[in-house]
């Protein structure tokens, strides 16, 4: 392992984002020679996603905001020939604004002791039982142990039987998961000494486990693996860039990906779904008969508009929004259509382009399922690492918390020659691809950023419940005052493994005018209430609550030219971080463009060989198969057998 | 009718330190190979063997590392959906060995909760310059609950055993979860997994 990076290569790639990772496996599967290094720890740049306690590590790096402890790092001054000049990269990401964390969960063992109390009051005979009087405040909580003997859904258990579980004083059982989940790191001995702060978490377990839902601090904190929580958030268009790459270059093997179950509007104050496809329509409980028959007959008349000039002819350059109005649909359905399907803009976007976004988003609709979008597994993160998989399978090298320190450019040729790590090594190569945040600020000077405003939430249940509690739910909320940015809400549930059970994460966007809290803290107010102001009572009715929230500002460099950037040499490619728009197309867009640019006559991540399709024969059995089984040494199918066809669902 | 050709499906990952010979394992196992020298085949990114146990079609979809691990530098994504993952470390290296625990918290940040790991000590044709102790690695795998074997992947001793051993492992636990898990089949309205993007008739 104290091996040492080669220091020969075709083509050097810094950053490890989507558009990074693309270009990095479409150059190693075209056969170059590829060193694909990232100086953080992790994969994916400001395109990762973190579990719960990894997150709150991020934060605490760009909250502590001084001066990140300077390695030592090997003077590069030096190395540097007379016939040489180099361009010194940034130390320090500054991609990151304005972050804000706010818990609502229950922290401390005052708010415990209040929740006790709480649940007194309304929970059934489970509880009242034992929990007779109320003890002095620090001695309760250990008291209170109660163990589930599968320690992985508590709440719902509780709900189910009460003799499911124990409480009983000083007695407790702990399953063997639990102890193996902890592993040695976090593992909370629920010991019989009173005092130690250490048992809080048990507690907290003990009160969720009685009164639903209720998560706390430390069980998310303890729970944290079960979190992917996406720094940017977007989704996959079934029929988009994304999705067709994935597929043609064999990567979508390393992911798995779930269907956007939910369109949801948000209209007076009122969440609702979105009837998109034919089905919905006719079973939308919501619409009328009149509406539906208005709707089903615009919807196929946007499925081929291009046919029917005369229906919007005279409103080609006139507001989508004005069009609508001419067409018999109702505000609601109005409403569905500008904000929710075509996604647009009500005070910009014109007929033709609303037709051309609705007819996109119903021709997406039947690929995989019922709604025209994809979400990966486990979180956005997951698909910069996959090309960054595709790129080693052929070849490709990688290092992650690998700091290059400057770019070495020659001064003749002006073509940038090589780089300097960090222990002084030079690293040769013929392209150099770094990511914006690592260009020093000399060479961004002239560069105008744009700013993407993010919220991050977790919350106790979703924006619109339903018969299943597992949706993957989109919201666009449009903007208050005309002009400003429309927010995008996805909201996740513990299905798609960016959450822990009985939590929900939702993911808000925008375009910043603001800091993130200011732009988006209206629409968290109006689709959320802080879990300290739930009403109990009001079970029915009430909003889903605020556990945990986080606002901050990433920078986009999405629509920065090339040449803004000062003094780059032009065998230094710059690829930007993430776009705030809801796919990936940008990142696809640039990879491909780039890799046509730097070797024009290659194909762009053609399919590798299918790793099925190796067929070793039924000869070579060993001798040495143990009694009980039989080798058949790999019979595989044919190369036409392997390829499942399945038909897409239909909407 | 598309129905395929076995009855059992599983992922087996192998992970450990650059050198070890996972490589080495997986193409004795699957080609029945000892490639000299290294022994990356460049593009291959997983292999398949089928094999058969009690009658029953179990087909084996091995991954290697892909290289990552030679900086320190495998993606989370790797480990996902692993059914099961071979801790591989070389018996005539301390070093190897050592590294264990740092792998062991990868597992755990990473991989699914119901993998099953097996502990590999590989290189046994080379006794004499063994370093560490089959009772050390006994010891430690008791330690963490792994199942523990030795390997030789030039020699081709256990490396059937290890596979198979597994597969049977994996047939049974298979067989209890569906028993105990028949509440996890997707409920009404929610999304699908789509595995292979490849299935639609797209392309
Ligand atoms: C909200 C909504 C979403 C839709 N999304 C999709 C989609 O994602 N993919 C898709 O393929 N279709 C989509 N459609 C079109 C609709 O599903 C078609 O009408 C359907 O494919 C025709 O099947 P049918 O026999 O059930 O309908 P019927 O109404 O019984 O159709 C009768 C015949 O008319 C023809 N026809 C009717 N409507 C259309 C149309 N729009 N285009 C072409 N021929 C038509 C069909 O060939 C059909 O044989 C959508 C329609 C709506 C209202
Ligand atoms: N003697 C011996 N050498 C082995 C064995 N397995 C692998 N090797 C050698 O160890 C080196 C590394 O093997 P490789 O499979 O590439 O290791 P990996 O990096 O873990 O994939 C190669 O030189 C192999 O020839 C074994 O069982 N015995
Ligand atoms: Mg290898």
């Amino acid at each position: 392992m104290a091996d040492n990076l080669p220091t020969e290569f075709d083509v050097v790639i810094i950053g490890t984002g989507l558009p990074e990772s693309i270009l990095a496996a479409a150059c190693s599967r075209s056969g170059h020679r590829v060193l694909h290094v990232d100086s953080r720890s992790y994969y994916g740049g400001n395109w990762a996603s973190f579990s719960f306690s990894g997150l709150l590590s991020w934060l605490k790096e760009y909250q502590q905001n001084g001066d990140t402890e300077e390695e030592t790092a090997a003077a590069w001054q030096d190395l540097i020939h007379e016939t040489e000049e180099a361009i010194a990269l940034c130390k320090k990401d500054e991609t990151i604004q304005h972050t804000e964390v706010f818990c609502y969960a229950s922290q401390n063992s005052g708010d415990s002791v209040h929740e006790i109390g709480a649940l007194q009051k309304n929970a059934s005979s489970v509880a009242s039982s034992t929990f007779t009087e109320p003890l002095p405040s620090a001695e309760l909580p250990e008291e209170r142990h109660s163990y589930v003997t599968n320690n992985e859904m508590p709440a719902k258990h509780a709900s189910e039987s009460d003799s499911k579980i124990s409480v009983e004083e000083g007695d407790v059982e702990e399953s063997p998961e639990k102890e193996k989940y902890c592993g040695d790191k976090t593992c909370i001995h629920p010991g019989s000494d009173g005092d130690k702060v250490e048992n809080k978490p048990i507690v907290d377990d003990d009160n969720n486990q009685l009164k639903r839902n209720v998560i706390t601090y430390h069980q998310m904190v303890q729970e944290s693996r079960r979190f992917n929580i996406d720094l940017v958030s977007k989704l996959l268009y079934s029929q988009g860039s994304l999705i067709d790459l994935l597929i043609k270059s064999n990567v979508s093997h390393y992911a798995e990906f779930k269907n956007v179950t939910r369109i949801l509007a948000f209209r007076e104050g009122k969440v609702e779904q979105v009837p998109c496809s034919r089905a919905d329509v006719f079973n939308s409980k919501e619409l009328t008969m009149v509406e539906k028959r208005v709707l089903m007959k615009f919807l196929t008349f946007c499925l081929d508009y291009e046919q029917h000039p005369g229906e919007y002819q005279d409103f080609q350059q006139c507001l989508f929004s004005e069009f609508l109005k001419t067409k018999k649909l109702t505000p609601n359905l109005q409403h569905f259509i500008l904000h929710s399907i075509a996604m647009t803009s009500e005070s910009s976007c014109t007929t033709l382009d609303g037709l051309k976004a609705t007819k996109n988003f119903l021709q997406c609709l039947g690929r995989f399922g019922n709604t025209p979008f994809l979400f990966p597994l486990y979180g956005q993160g997951e698909i910069p690492q996959c090309f960054c998989r595709m790129c080693a399978v052929f070849g490709g090298i990688y290092c992650l918390r690998h700091t290059i320190q400057c770019l070495v450019v020659d001064k003749e040729s002006r073509r940038c020659k090589a780089v300097i790590d960090r222990f002084g090594q030079r690293i040769n190569a013929d392209y150099f691809i770094v990511e914006d945040s690592y260009l020093n600020k000399e060479t961004c000077s002239d560069v105008q950023y744009k700013q993407i405003s993010r919220a991050v939430l977790i919350t106790d249940q979703s924006i619109l419940k339903a018969d299943s509690d597992q949706q993957i739910s989109i919201l666009i909320v449009p903007p208050v005052e005309p002009g400003a940015s429309s927010v995008r809400v996805i909201e996740l549930c513990s299905s798609t493994m960016t959450c822990m059970k009985d939590t929900y994460l939702v993911h808000l966007t925008c375009e910043s005018s603001k800091t993130a809290r200011e732009d988006l803290e209206s629409v968290v107010k109006k689709l959320f209430t802080p879990l300290t102001e739930t009403e109990v009572d009001k079970e029915e009715l009430r909003k889903p609550s605020l556990l945990w929230a986080l606002y901050f500002n990433m920078r986009d460099s999405s629509g920065v030219s090339r040449s803004s950037y000062c003094g780059l040499p032009c065998n230094v490619y710059v690829c930007s971080g993430p776009d705030s728009g809801l796919g990936s197309e940008h990142a696809v867009k640039l990879a491909e463009t780039m890799f046509q640019e730097i070797f024009p006559s290659e194909e762009f991540c053609p399919p590798p060989p299918n790793p099925e399709d190796i067929i070793f024969d039924g000869d070579d059995k060993q001798a040495d198969a143990p009694g009980t089984h039989t080798t058949t040494v790999a019979n595989l199918e044919s190369p036409e057998e392997s390829k499942k066809l399945e038909s897409p669902l239909q909407s | 009718m598309s129905m395929e050709d076995y009855d059992f499906l599983f992922k087996i990952v192998l992970i450990g330190n650059a050198g070890v010979g996972k490589t080495c394992l997986v193409r004795r196992f699957t080609q029945g190979l000892f490639p000299p020298g290294q022994g990356a085949t460049i593009g291959v990114d997983f292999m398949i063997k089928t094999v058969e146990i009690n009658g029953e079609k179990v087909k084996l979809q091995i991954w290697d590392t892909a290289g990552q691990e030679r900086f320190r530098s495998i993606t989370q994504s790797y480990y996902r959906s692993a059914n099961a993952l071979i801790l591989t470390y070389d018996i005539t290296c301390e070093e190897s060995f050592r590294c264990l625990p740092e792998w062991l918290r990868e597992i755990e940040q990473y991989a699914s909760n119901k993998v099953i790991t097996v502990l590999v000590g590989n290189k046994i044709d080379l006794a004499e310059r063994r370093e560490v102790s089959q009772q050390r690695a006994e010891e430690f795998s008791e330690a963490q609950d792994m199942y523990y074997l030795e390997t030789s992947a030039k020699e081709s001793d256990n490396v059937e055993k290890l596979f198979l051993d597994l597969a049977c492992r994996l047939i049974s636990e298979a067989r209890q979860n569906t028993l105990v898990n028949n509440v996890s089949s997707p409920l009404p309205g929610e999304g699908k997994s789509i595995s292979y993007l490849t299935c639609c008739n797209f392309n």
